[in-house]
């Protein structure tokens, strides 16, 4: 009935410091909850960014082989015939990288540092040099420059490192210093290499505290694998989202072409290393993950601020309800004699229902939408503004050393959806009253 | 064919604190189609709580009313609303417009609540009525803009539009001064002449009554041996 809706709207209007005051209220609310859904989806984005920066490719096709039945190389052998496997089964492939793994004691300067290795192919990797951000050397180094120093493309030469800010500063190191790594194989020999450091890349939170990227040469070198070998496939997809699916594909291709598949583990690499060496096999097994399960230990962070964003809103919401349901019921005081005339002319008793309720929605949408607008220009500009996280910690919990919010469309929506929502279901109660009033009595109200 | 309205032994008492006020005592009233009726009365007698119950916005303790011959007591909140919006028109003492909605749209309102009609027709119909009461300068303001005689004029063009069976106004000149209430008067006489359309309503104004086919007396709660003739106005007045 548009008629209702016009007198629903004027009525709003006539009732402007009413309608403001919990407009305000209704819109503050929104305005928090996008900025928190952006804080999450931010943190999500950071989280997708540095697990598959660091940690592994949107799915990732990875080796153990045994020698016997004590020791373990994280390795695959025959790595072009599984390479050639893999590019032939995967659909909607962008490109794969190669990362040859090991992990030991880097010694610096001033600190050492226990670390996973990431041994890279430096001409193969396309967008590790894009997504990776370097530091200022100021960042890491006190009374160091404003400015970046190194290139990781130096990756390509030998005997190289490229490592992250927070370890640069425990290291004491810079770029140009050489730092020495020390391994120790499953069997107890130890082997050292120096690598010189060639960049500083910012932090990206926990994930970036334990790796390091050599050049692949240095991972052959201290464990004398033979070029025929890699630590792990990683295969980016055109679209991430469709990861599941490619795991899903590639496991069957991967062992109906006869080789020994580990069953699926939703649990990063490096928590399996040590199951694995107790397992009691030799010879070759492949493993196929996606990015969800190597760091499915940290989605306890993304969950953690949607409970926390959607927990927040629960309270306020819980708040500005009363706050709703006494406007409302002041309108339906106030206009008690006109829903006894309307009722007498033939204004049914749901209408008057919908008339209020109306009144209601309508100004939990106006108001939300404007909220919802407020905070997409605010994240757009906080976001914009890459503002550094002061705190280690935080850093480390949201991810990366600059703040990052984002909001999608949908989320933007569902805020202003959910907002609008609850300012009606606030006003159920007394619209319900309303409607309930005896035409009668309504009509003798003194106003 | 039956009265328009009919009231059979109709008592109407309202509970207050310990005691009952018997506000109408075995009424016993029938209207015509057509009719001119006043129900004149000094305050306290029971006019508004008879036009209430005519008008189907309460129902009697006991006893029937019948509107279009149909007892009021055995419809449904729903049914009576109806019923109201069908037959009905209500012109208040008050005037009791909707005061966010500009003259056009007050009246238009029962015809949008009806949903009958299309937009054209109900524009129509409006504009010939705005016109009937004299308000086509005044067609875009609200009820807070206007003097109280032309707001009287938009509930009389609203009670019409629906060109209901019967209309009623519970003193409708009570908060107007003595020539607009005249005006009114003489346009709702006016109206009952040419469209035929069954005018009920209460006053205590002498002056009024004059104006009436008939007036039925009403004192206590009870009616007197009403008057058919428009030259003799029943004194009730006097008490
Ligand atoms: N809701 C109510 N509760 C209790 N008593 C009521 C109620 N409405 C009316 N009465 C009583 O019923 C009697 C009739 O009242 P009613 O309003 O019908 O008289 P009236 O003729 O319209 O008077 P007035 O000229 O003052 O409008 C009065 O004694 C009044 O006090
Ligand atoms: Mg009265």
């Amino acid at each position: 009935m548009r008629i209702l809706l016009g007198i629903a709207l004027r009525n709003l209007v006539q009732s402007r410091r009413r309608t403001a005051l919990v407009g305000v209220a209704i819109g503050g609310v929104t305005l928090l909850l996008v900025c928190l859904l952006a804080l999450a989806d931010g943190v999500r984005d950071n989280l997708v960014r540095a697990a598959t920066t660091i940690s592994a490719g949107h799915v990732s096709v990875a080796g153990f082989f045994k020698p016997n039945a004590t020791n373990l190389n994280a390795i695959v052998t025959g790595r072009a015939a599984l390479r050639k496997l893999v590019e032939e089964n995967v659909d909607g492939l962008d490109y794969i990288v190669e990362r040859h793994r090991g992990w030991g004691k880097v010694v610096g300067n001033e600190g050492t540092l226990q670390v996973g290795f990431s041994g890279v192919v430096a001409e193969d990797e396309p967008a590790l040099f894009d997504t990776l951000s370097l530091a200022w050397e100021s960042e890491y180094l006190a009374g160091g420059r404003d400015e970046v120093i190194g290139d990781p493309r130096e990756l390509a030469e030998p005997g190289t490192m490229v490592l992250f800010a927070a370890q640069a500063r425990r290291l004491g190191v810079r770029v140009g210093d050489t730092v020495t790594i020390k391994t120790e194989t499953l069997s107890g020999q130890t082997n050292t290499a120096d690598a010189r450091i060639v960049a500083v890349a910012r932090d990206l939170g926990l994930l970036s505290s334990y790796a390091v990227f050599v050049d692949r040469g240095l991972i052959l070198d201290l464990y004398r694998y033979n070029e025929d070998t890699t630590g792990a496939f990683w295969i980016y997809l055109e679209d991430i989202d469709r990861a599941d699916e490619v795991m899903r594909t590639l496991r069957t291709a991967i062992a109906e072409a006869g080789y020994a598949l580990r069953e699926h583990e939703s649990d990063p690499f490096y928590f399996k290393v040590s199951r694995v060496q107790t397992e009691d096999w030799t010879g070759q097994q492949i493993d196929v993950t996606t990015w969800r399960d190597e760091v499915s230990f940290l989605t306890f962070i993304v969950t953690g601020f949607s409970v926390l964003t959607w927990l927040i809103t629960t309270i306020l919401v819980s708040v500005i309800a009363v706050g709703i349901m006494n406007a409302i019921w002041t309108a339906v005081r106030e206009r008690t004699r006109e829903v006894g005339t309307m009722r007498a002319v033939g204004l049914s008793r749901g209408r008057v229902l919908a008339l209020f309720l109306l009144e209601a929605a309508l100004l939990g949408l106006v108001s939300s939408s404007a909220g919802a607008i407020l905070g997409l220009g605010l994240i757009t500009l906080l976001d914009a503004l890459s503002i550094r996280i002061p705190a280690e910690a935080a850093q480390v919990i949201l991810l990366s050393d600059t703040l990052h919010l984002r909001i999608t469309p949908q989320a933007l929506a569902s805020a202003v959806g959910v907002l609008t929502l609850l300012t009606a279901a606030s006003a159920i109660w007394p619209s319900v009253q309303a409607a309930a009033l005896r035409p009668v009595k309504a009509l003798q109200h003194a106003e | 064919m039956h009265p328009i309205v009919e009231l059979e032994n109709v008592v109407k008492e309202y509970p207050l604190g310990r005691v009952t006020v018997r506000a109408l005592r075995q009424v016993n009233l029938a209207l015509d189609r057509g009719e001119f009726t006043v129900v004149a009365g000094p305050s306290g007698s029971g006019k508004t709580t008879l036009l209430n119950l005519v008008g189907g916005i309460d129902v009697p303790t006991s006893g029937e009313v019948r509107i279009d011959g149909r007892a009021t007591s055995r419809l449904s909140d729903r049914a009576l609303t109806a019923l109201r919006l069908e037959k009905l028109g209500f012109i208040f003492q008050s005037f009791n417009l909707i005061n966010v909605l500009d003259v056009v749209q007050n009246i238009e309102f029962p015809l949008l609540l009806q949903g009958e009609l299309s937009r054209r027709e109900r524009r129509v119909r409006v504009d010939a009525l705005v016109e009937r009461v004299g308000l086509q300068e005044q067609v875009r303001q609200r009820p807070g803009e206007l003097s109280g005689g032309q707001r009287q004029r938009v509930a009389i063009a609203r009670a019409l539009v629906t060109r209901p069976a019967i209309v009623l106004a519970d003193e409708p000149t009570a908060n107007l001064d003595s020539a607009t209430g005249t005006a009114i008067i003489e346009l709702m006489r006016e109206i009952n002449h040419t469209d035929h359309t069954t005018f009920i309503f209460s006053t205590h104004d002498p002056k009024v009554m004059e104006r009436a086919d008939r007036v039925v007396p009403i004192l206590d709660g009870r009616l007197e041996a009403d008057t058919h003739s428009r030259s003799r106005a029943a004194p009730v007045e006097a008490r």
